[in-house]
Parts: structure tokens; C-alpha cells; sequence
């Protein structure tokens, strides 16, 4: 795969995650909880839900990353080269590049009725330590810390690929959350 | 540039109006200054060098306790003031962390320029201590609110005299300010429609 630059890399993930933060707090965290609980038009997930989704995957992963970049000595790597499998697993999830629908994973499939406030307090919290880890990301190597996959833990990912992968799948989850703003359309 | 210096000169001549070489000089120390979303600006134990003008964004002055209990003193937003005032004009290490809540952007001077400009220009003083003095009343009403108001009174007060910030901060520093549980907050937006 083809190296590419680490702070640019850093900067577009920090504005990816920036926009989620503003999202949900202009657009979720005022909302009643009938509201985000309501499925969506289609009968799929409410936005408690998408989020709750996301939730479960940063709570396996930002645990994981915050040691493993605390523990990994400085280092001023400038590139960043994604390994084929985790390309592989970005442009899966990017809503951009792929546009097929994926069933959950057991254990990230959210109940029907959640603590909807409680949710969107978490996403926000979980947001906000993601872009520490990102800050912290611009001083280490993000070639040589890996992180097991959640789903296949025999496999472990580098962190510049987990960080692509998982924006990439909050990216996909916020689009869907947001479709459940539209009202739905009577033509 | 343009932009903020107009944006400081309608606030400074609300506060205090200066006439125009006094305003010329006073214009003159300020520079372009950002900061993305929860980047720390001061620290305490650090001393504070400059004061800050908000062209953009929302910030909170914090204190945390030595068992890492956050206490959300102030925010500061566009078009106002900004900074740990006591350590800057005192000189002395701040006891609280100036942080960005969200993107911002400011305009920011060394005090010892500012102090210098006050020092010459009376009117500058003046406009100085009219600013201090409606922040100082400003604090003895929040005092009355901590002290007095029920968590509904609180929510409706920071509504009414920000009545966007809903949209812009997350929930758990707005509790953490009105000395809220965060399940609490929740319940009082759902139940105080907006």
C-alpha cells in the first residue's frame, strides 16, 4: 500500500470527528427520548440505536488504544502505510466507497429501547477521548502499535488502520442516525 | 484581522467609549490566536500572559480538585472576554484550566503590552476597571444562583442568557456548571421545552 503523510492523515480524522462531536451535540442531545428511540421510516435502527452501535466498538477499542499509545515510546514517523487488510476494512465501512449493507456483529447489535440520553452522553464522551488519542497519535508511530480486531481478535490491526476504520464506521452510522432527521417523504 | 478588531471595538465602546487614539493605540498589541475543539489554552499552576478576546467558539474556566473532580466556573463565547483574569493580572499561577469546548477562534494580548497602553491612557484604565466591575457583578449574581436557585431555576437562567449554548455544548459541561447530575440535566431538557 502507499505511504501517505501522518499529520495530514490526523488532521482529516480530526475534522471527520470533529463534525460527529458537532453533530450530535446540535442535532441529538436535545432531542426527547421517544424521538431517538423511534425506529427509522424504513423500520431500521433509531439514531439511540446507530449510536449505541458505535458506542460498543469505542468501548472495546478506545481502552485498547489509550494503552497502547501511552505505553509506545516517541517517535517521528512522517508516513503512514495501511496494510492491505486494513484498507481493506476502511473502504468496507467508508459510506462513500461501500455502499452494501452489513448485518452487525453479535455483541454490537443494540436493544430496541435504550437510555437514549445516557447514549448520546457516551457517544459525545467517547468523541471527545478519540481526538485525545488522535493528538497523541501525532507523536508516535502509527506503524508499529497494533490493536486486535474486535470481531477476529487472532488478527491484530495497526493503530493508523483501527483509527481510519472506525471514523470511517462512525462516518456510516452518523449518516444513517441523521436519515432518521428527514421526515419521511410522502412522494 | 479586520473582523475581530471591529468586533473588540464595538464591545470596548459599549464598555467604556474610548475616542479614537486611544482606541488606535489600544488596537494595536492584538494577535490571531485558535485552538480546535478540548485543547487545554492555560493550565493552572501556569501563569497566564495574555488577555483574550473570543471572535468564535465556546471555552470554560475549570477547576479540578486533587480528586479529579472537574468544577466548570465560567464559559466564555463570542464576543466577550476571555482568559484566567486573576492570574494574568495578578501575575501569579492560575488555580484553573482555560479550555476550548469547541473549535475557537480569538484575538489575544500580552498583558504587559495592555497594561503599558493602561498605564498611558486614562481612558484605557477607565475602560479597564468598567470592564472589571460588570464582570465582578456578574459573578455575585451567579453566587446568588449557586447558593439560592433550584436546578429548574438554573437551567432556565443559563437559557435565557444563552440561549444557543444547548446546541453547542455538550450536555455534561452544562450540568457540571449548574452543579447538575448529567441524568438530572437530561431530564430538565425533555421537561423545559425550549
Amino acid at each position: 500500500m502507499e505511504t501517505i503523510n501522518k499529520k495530514e492523515l490526523l488532521q482529516k480524522l480530526d475534522d471527520a470527528v470533529e463534525q460527529h462531536i458537532s453533530d450530535a451535540v446540535a442535532l441529538f442531545q436535545n432531542r426527547n427520548d421517544e424521538f431517538l428511540n423511534k425506529p427509522s421510516a424504513t423500520g431500521g435502527w433509531s439514531i439511540a440505536q446507530c449510536l449505541d452501535h458505535l458506542n460498543s466498538y469505542g468501548h472495546y477499542y478506545l481502552p485498547r488504544m489509550r494503552e497502547q499509545l501511552g505505553a509506545a515510546p516517541p517517535a517521528n514517523a512522517e508516513g503512514f502505510t495501511s496494510t492491505w487488510m486494513g484498507a481493506y476494512f476502511t473502504k468496507m465501512m467508508d459510506p462513500e466507497t461501500g455502499k452494501r449493507k452489513y448485518k452487525a456483529f453479535k455483541g454490537h447489535i443494540p436493544h430496541s429501547q435504550l437510555d437514549s440520553a445516557s447514549v448520546v452522553r457516551e457517544f459525545i464522551r467517547q468523541q471527545e477521548e478519540l481526538l485525545y488519542l488522535l493528538r497523541d497519535g501525532m507523536g508516535k508511530d502509527l506503524d508499529a502499535i497494533r490493536i486486535p480486531v474486535s470481531i477476529l481478535p487472532f488478527i491484530r490491526m495497526k493503530i493508523g488502520d483501527v483509527f481510519q476504520f472506525i471514523i470511517a464506521h462512525n462516518e456510516r452510522h452518523m449518516q444513517q442516525a441523521k436519515r432518521n432527521l428527514v421526515p419521511e417523504r410522502i412522494f | 484581522m479586520e473582523e475581530p478588531l471591529k468586533l473588540l471595538h464595538s464591545v470596548v465602546q459599549a464598555i467604556h467609549p474610548l475616542d479614537q487614539a486611544d482606541w488606535e493605540a489600544l488596537s494595536q498589541i492584538w494577535k490571531p490566536f485558535s485552538a480546535r475543539r478540548k485543547e487545554i489554552i492555560t493550565s493552572a499552576g501556569e501563569t497566564e500572559r495574555y488577555v483574550y478576546f473570543v471572535t468564535d467558539g465556546v471555552q470554560r474556566i475549570y477547576y479540578l480538585d486533587d480528586q479529579s473532580r472537574e468544577a466548570t466556573i465560567a464559559f466564555t463565547y463570542r464576543p466577550s472576554f476571555g482568559g484566567i483574569i486573576d492570574s494574568v493580572m495578578m501575575d501569579v499561577p492560575s488555580r484553573y484550566y482555560y479550555e476550548t469546548l469547541t473549535p475557537s477562534s480569538f484575538i489575544r494580548a500580552p498583558y504587559t503590552e495592555f497594561k503599558e497602553v493602561a498605564y498611558q491612557r486614562p481612558a484605557i484604565e477607565r475602560m479597564l476597571r468598567a470592564g472589571i466591575t460588570q464582570t465582578l457583578s456578574g459573578i455575585l449574581e451567579r453566587l446568588v444562583e449557586v447558593q439560592c436557585f433550584s436546578s429548574e431555576d438554573k437551567f432556565r437562567n443559563l437559557l435565557k442568557r444563552s440561549p444557543h449554548i444547548l446546541q453547542l455544548v455538550p450536555h455534561k459541561y452544562l450540568a457540571n456548571y449548574l452543579g447538575i447530575d448529567p441524568t438530572n440535566f437530561s431530564k430538565l431538557v425533555n421537561k423545559v421545552r425550549i
